[in-house]
C-alpha cells in the first residue's frame, strides 16, 4: 500500500514536472492564403490652391497601378472612417484596421508654377508604424503620371520585396485596318496604355521592336526597302538607320546584348537562316550559329554569358541555349508540340516562350535548365512575350480568330493569374517592354 | 521497491525542470513631454528624389517628316522571299494552321477566385462583410433582458486552392467546401459578441474584486508568477492555432525570393489570447536575403496581429505553455501553388 501510494506521488510529480514549460511553444506554419492586399490610398493632400485635382488624380494613378498587379485590393474611399487632410497628422490607425485596410498610403502635392511636388509615405496599419521613410519627388506638373508611377512603385517595392515596374514604358506594333489590309507602325507608350506616341509612319510593314537595356534606342525590322532589315531607332529623336547585314540577305529578330553595344540577330540567306551578332558602332559581325537548319529569335541571359534561341534543327521547333559567343548549344524544351520566340528573364531564373500544341498557343515560363515548364495563357493566337522590368510580368499580343481577328496586347503575371489586356488606342503587337526610368 | 527504483532511473533525469525563461528590459522614466516629443508625427519625409521632366521624346516634332497613315500610299505588296521569311519565324504562324485551329474562345478566363487558401471556401452570402471569422449577422433585440449589439454577419471570402492558368485544368483538390456553405448554426452567444472589446477587461488587469486582491497579494509573495501550466497544448490545440494563423498569412504579395524564405517568429502571448503586438520578433530567418526576410517577416506579423486581434482560441488553463510561442513561417509548398 505505502509502495503504491509512493509510485503514485512519483508519477504524479513526473507528470507535473513535464508540464512545466520547456521554453515556448514552437508551431510550424506550412500553409497560407494567397490573395490580394487591401489597401487605402486617400486623395493626396493638396498644399496649394490648385493642386486639389492632381491630389485626386495622382492617387487615381496610384490605386491602379497596385490593382493591376493582381496583389493589392484597393479600398474604396467611401469606406474610409478616417479622412487624410493634413500630411504631417497622426495616423488614426483604429480607423483603418476597422476596415482591414492593411497598407495605407498618403501624400501630398503643391505647385509652384509648372512645377510640382509629390511627397508621400506608407504605414503598416497592423503594426501601426509607417514603412520606410517619405519619399518626395518633384517633377514638371506634365509628368505627374510619372511621378504617380515612382510612387506606387516605391510602395510595390517596400510591400513585395521586389522591383516595381509602373514608371517604364513599352515599344510596341500600333495595327489598324483588316487583317488582309493591315497596317503597322512602331509606337511607344506607358506601360499601362498611357501617352501613347507614334515612332514611324504606316508606309512599310515593320515588326519586332526591341528596346535597348537603358530605353534611348529600339531595334526593330522593316520591309522598307521590301525585304526585312534591322534598324536601329534613337528615341529621343526618332533618326533611325540601317544595320547592313551583307548584300543578298535578309536580317530580322533583332534583340540588344545587356550591355547595349552589340545586337544578336537572323541572317537568312536562301532557305539557311543562322544567328549573327553585331557590334553596333563598327557595324562588325560573327556568326554564332551555322547549321542547315532555320534558328532565330536569340536572346541575351542578363548577364550577356548566354543566348537562348530557337531551332528546327531536331526536325520540330524547339529552345535552346548556347554560349554567347557561340558553341555547342544545348536543348532544353522536349515537351509535346512547338517552342518559339524565347525571352530570358530580366532575373536571370527563367525564360519565357510562345508555345504550339494541339492546335492552341501558349505563353508558357520554364526554368533555363528547361525543366519546371508551366503554361501561363492558351487562347487560338498567342505570341510575343516579353518581361517586365522586375521579371514577374510577362505582356505580350493575343490575336482572336477570323476575318475580323484583331491583335491586342495583354499581360499576365509569371504564376498565370491576372490575366489582363492592355489598353492601347488601336490593336497592338510584338510588345517589348523597356526599363524603369530614371 | 525495484519499480521506484526502475522510474527514478527511467524518468528522473528526463524530467529535470529548469527554471523558466523570461525576458528582462530596462525602463527608465520620461517626462510627459519626452513622451509627446517621441509620440509626435515623423518629421517631413526625408529622402527627396527630384524626378526630372519625363524624358519622353518629342517624336511629334519629327513625326512630320513621317506621313501620315491617312495620307500614307498602301504598303508595296511584299517580296516572295520576304513572306517565306515571315512564315518561317514563329512570331508569324501560317495562315493555314491558324485555319485549322479550333472555335475557342479567347476572351481571359477570369480565376475562379482571386483567394487561394488551403481550404475551398464557397461564396459567402452577399450581404456578409468579409472577414476570417464567420459571424452571423446580430439585430438589436428590444425585447431581451440586454440587448445584444448589433453584429454585422461576415464571412470568410471565397477561395480556390490553387492558382490555376488559363492554360491548366484544376487538379483534383476538392472543389467544393466541405463546410456547410453559409448560415451555420449560429454559435452560442458570447461575451465577446456582446461586450465591445474596450469593456472587456486586460488580462494583464483582472477586475478588481475581494478574492483577487487576496489572490494577487498571494502572486506577490510568491517568488515567480504562478501561471497555470496545464498539460502541453495537444495536437488538435496546436492545430486550431496553426489554422488560425494561416488564414491571415498573405503571401500573395511575397517576392519570389521570400517565398523562398523561412523566418522564425517569437511572440508573447497575453492571456486573452491576444499577442503582444510589441513583442513580435524575427528569430531567425533561413533560405534567403535579410531583405528578403524584412518581408516575410513583415507578412508573417501581419498574419499574428490581425488573426489574433480577437485572441487565437487556446485553454487558458494552459496560458504557461503558450504565453510564449515561437512560430515558424515555411512558405515552401505555397511557392508551388
Amino acid at each position: 500500500m505505502i509502495l503504491r501510494l509512493i509510485f503514485f506521488c512519483f508519477m504524479a510529480f513526473a507528470a507535473s514536472a513535464a508540464w512545466a514549460q520547456q521554453g515556448p511553444l514552437r508551431i510550424e506554419i506550412t500553409e497560407g492564403v494567397i490573395e490580394p492586399l487591401p489597401f487605402a490610398v486617400p486623395d493626396f493632400v493638396a498644399e496649394t490652391g490648385d493642386a486639389g485635382q492632381l491630389g485626386r488624380d495622382i492617387a487615381r494613378v496610384i490605386a491602379a497601378d497596385l490593382t493591376g498587379t493582381g496583389l493589392f485590393r484597393e479600398l474604396p474611399a467611401s469606406a474610409f472612417i478616417s479622412q487624410v487632410t493634413d500630411f504631417g497628422a497622426q495616423v488614426q490607425y483604429a480607423d483603418w484596421k476597422a476596415i482591414n485596410a492593411q497598407a495605407l498610403i498618403t501624400g501630398a502635392v503643391a505647385t509652384q508654377g509648372d512645377r510640382i511636388t509629390v511627397k508621400f509615405r506608407l504605414f503598416d496599419v497592423f503594426s501601426g508604424a509607417p514603412l520606410g521613410d517619405g519619399v518626395q519627388f518633384g517633377g514638371t506638373r506634365e509628368g505627374w503620371r510619372r511621378m504617380a508611377h515612382k510612387v506606387a512603385d516605391a510602395v510595390y517595392s517596400r510591400i513585395t520585396g521586389e522591383g516595381g515596374y509602373f514608371d517604364s514604358r513599352v515599344v510596341f506594333v500600333s495595327e489598324s485596318g483588316p487583317k488582309g489590309d493591315r497596317r503597322k507602325r512602331l509606337a511607344i507608350m506607358d506601360y499601362d496604355g498611357a501617352n501613347v506616341l507614334y515612332l514611324t509612319g504606316s508606309e512599310s510593314i515593320v515588326l519586332a521592336p526591341r528596346f535597348s537595356p537603358n530605353g534611348d534606342r529600339v531595334l526593330y525590322t522593316s520591309y522598307e526597302t521590301g525585304s526585312p532589315r534591322v534598324y536601329v531607332l534613337d528615341v529621343g529623336s526618332v533618326n533611325r538607320r540601317v544595320l547592313e547585314s551583307g548584300v543578298g540577305t535578309m536580317s530580322f529578330a533583332p534583340r540588344f546584348a545587356p550591355d547595349g553595344s552589340r545586337i544578336v540577330f537572323s541572317v537568312s540567306e536562301g532557305a539557311n537562316t543562322d544567328i549573327y551578332e553585331m557590334d553596333i558602332s563598327s557595324g562588325q559581325m560573327g556568326r554564332l550559329t551555322n547549321t542547315p537548319a532555320i534558328e532565330t529569335a536569340p536572346s541575351y541571359s542578363p548577364d550577356g554569358s548566354q543566348i537562348v534561341f530557337e531551332s528546327d534543327r531536331s526536325g520540330n521547333q524547339q529552345l535552346y541555349v548556347m554560349p554567347a559567343n557561340g558553341g555547342e548549344p544545348r536543348r532544353i524544351s522536349f515537351g509535346e508540340g512547338r517552342y518559339g520566340t524565347p525571352v530570358w528573364s530580366p532575373r536571370g531564373d527563367l525564360i519565357a516562350f510562345t508555345k504550339q500544341s494541339k492546335g492552341r498557343f501558349h505563353i508558357g515560363v520554364m526554368r533555363t535548365d528547361g525543366s519546371e515548364e508551366r503554361l501561363l495563357t492558351a487562347s487560338f493566337l498567342d505570341e510575343s512575350p516579353s518581361w517586365a522590368p522586375n521579371g514577374r510580368v510577362i505582356m505580350f499580343n493575343r490575336e482572336t480568330q477570323g476575318a475580323q481577328g484583331r491583335s491586342s496586347l495583354y499581360s499576365v503575371d509569371i504564376t498565370g493569374r491576372n490575366l489582363r489586356p492592355v489598353s492601347t488606342p488601336e490593336g497592338g503587337s510584338d510588345p517589348s517592354w523597356g526599363p524603369l526610368q530614371n | 521497491m525495484h519499480t521506484l527504483l526502475i522510474g527514478w532511473v527511467i524518468f528522473g533525469g528526463v524530467f529535470q525542470s529548469e527554471p523558466l525563461p523570461f525576458e528582462v528590459q530596462s525602463v527608465s522614466m520620461i517626462t510627459s513631454e519626452q513622451f509627446a516629443a517621441l509620440t509626435a508625427p515623423d518629421a517631413l519625409p526625408e529622402a527627396t528624389t527630384d524626378v526630372v521632366a519625363p524624358e519622353t521624346p518629342e517624336p511629334q516634332e519629327a513625326a512630320p517628316e513621317l506621313p501620315e497613315p491617312v495620307e500614307a500610299p498602301p504598303p508595296p505588296p511584299q517580296p516572295e522571299a520576304a513572306e517565306e521569311v515571315v512564315e518561317d519565324a514563329p512570331s508569324a504562324p501560317p495562315e493555314d494552321t491558324a485555319i485549322l485551329l479550333p472555335e475557342t474562345n479567347d476572351d481571359p478566363t477570369p480565376q475562379d477566385s482571386e483567394r487561394v487558401a488551403p481550404e475551398v471556401v464557397t461564396p459567402p452570402d452577399p450581404e456578409a462583410a468579409p472577414d476570417e471569422v464567420e459571424q452571423e449577422a446580430v439585430t438589436e433585440d428590444q425585447s431581451a433582458d440586454r440587448p445584444a449589439e448589433e453584429q454585422e454577419a461576415t464571412a470568410p471570402e471565397e477561395a480556390t486552392t490553387e492558382i490555376v492558368t488559363e492554360a491548366e485544368e484544376p487538379s483534383g483538390r476538392l472543389t467544393s467546401s466541405l463546410r456547410p456553405p453559409q448560415n451555420r448554426p449560429a454559435p452560442p452567444a458570447s461575451v465577446d459578441q456582446e461586450v465591445p472589446p474596450e469593456e472587456v477587461p486586460a488580462a494583464e488587469e483582472p477586475a478588481a474584486s475581494d478574492t483577487d486582491d487576496a489572490v494577487r497579494a498571494a502572486l506577490e509573495g510568491a517568488a515567480e508568477p504562478d501561471v497555470p501550466t496545464g498539460p502541453p497544448l495537444s495536437a488538435g490545440e496546436k492545430d486550431a492555432l496553426r489554422v488560425a494563423v494561416s488564414s491571415c498569412w498573405n503571401v500573395g504579395s511575397l517576392s519570389s525570393e521570400a517565398l523562398r524564405t523561412t523566418v522564425v517568429v517569437d511572440v508573447a502571448m497575453n492571456q486573452d489570447g491576444t499577442p503582444q503586438t510589441g513583442s513580435i520578433r524575427m528569430a531567425s530567418f533561413s533560405g534567403g536575403s535579410e531583405s528578403a526576410a524584412r518581408q516575410a517577416f513583415e507578412a508573417a506579423r501581419r498574419a499574428i496581429i490581425r488573426c489574433g486581434a480577437r485572441g487565437f482560441d487556446l485553454p487558458v488553463e494552459k496560458y504557461g505553455q503558450w504565453q510564449e510561442i515561437e512560430m515558424t513561417f515555411n512558405p515552401e509548398g505555397m511557392r508551388l501553388r
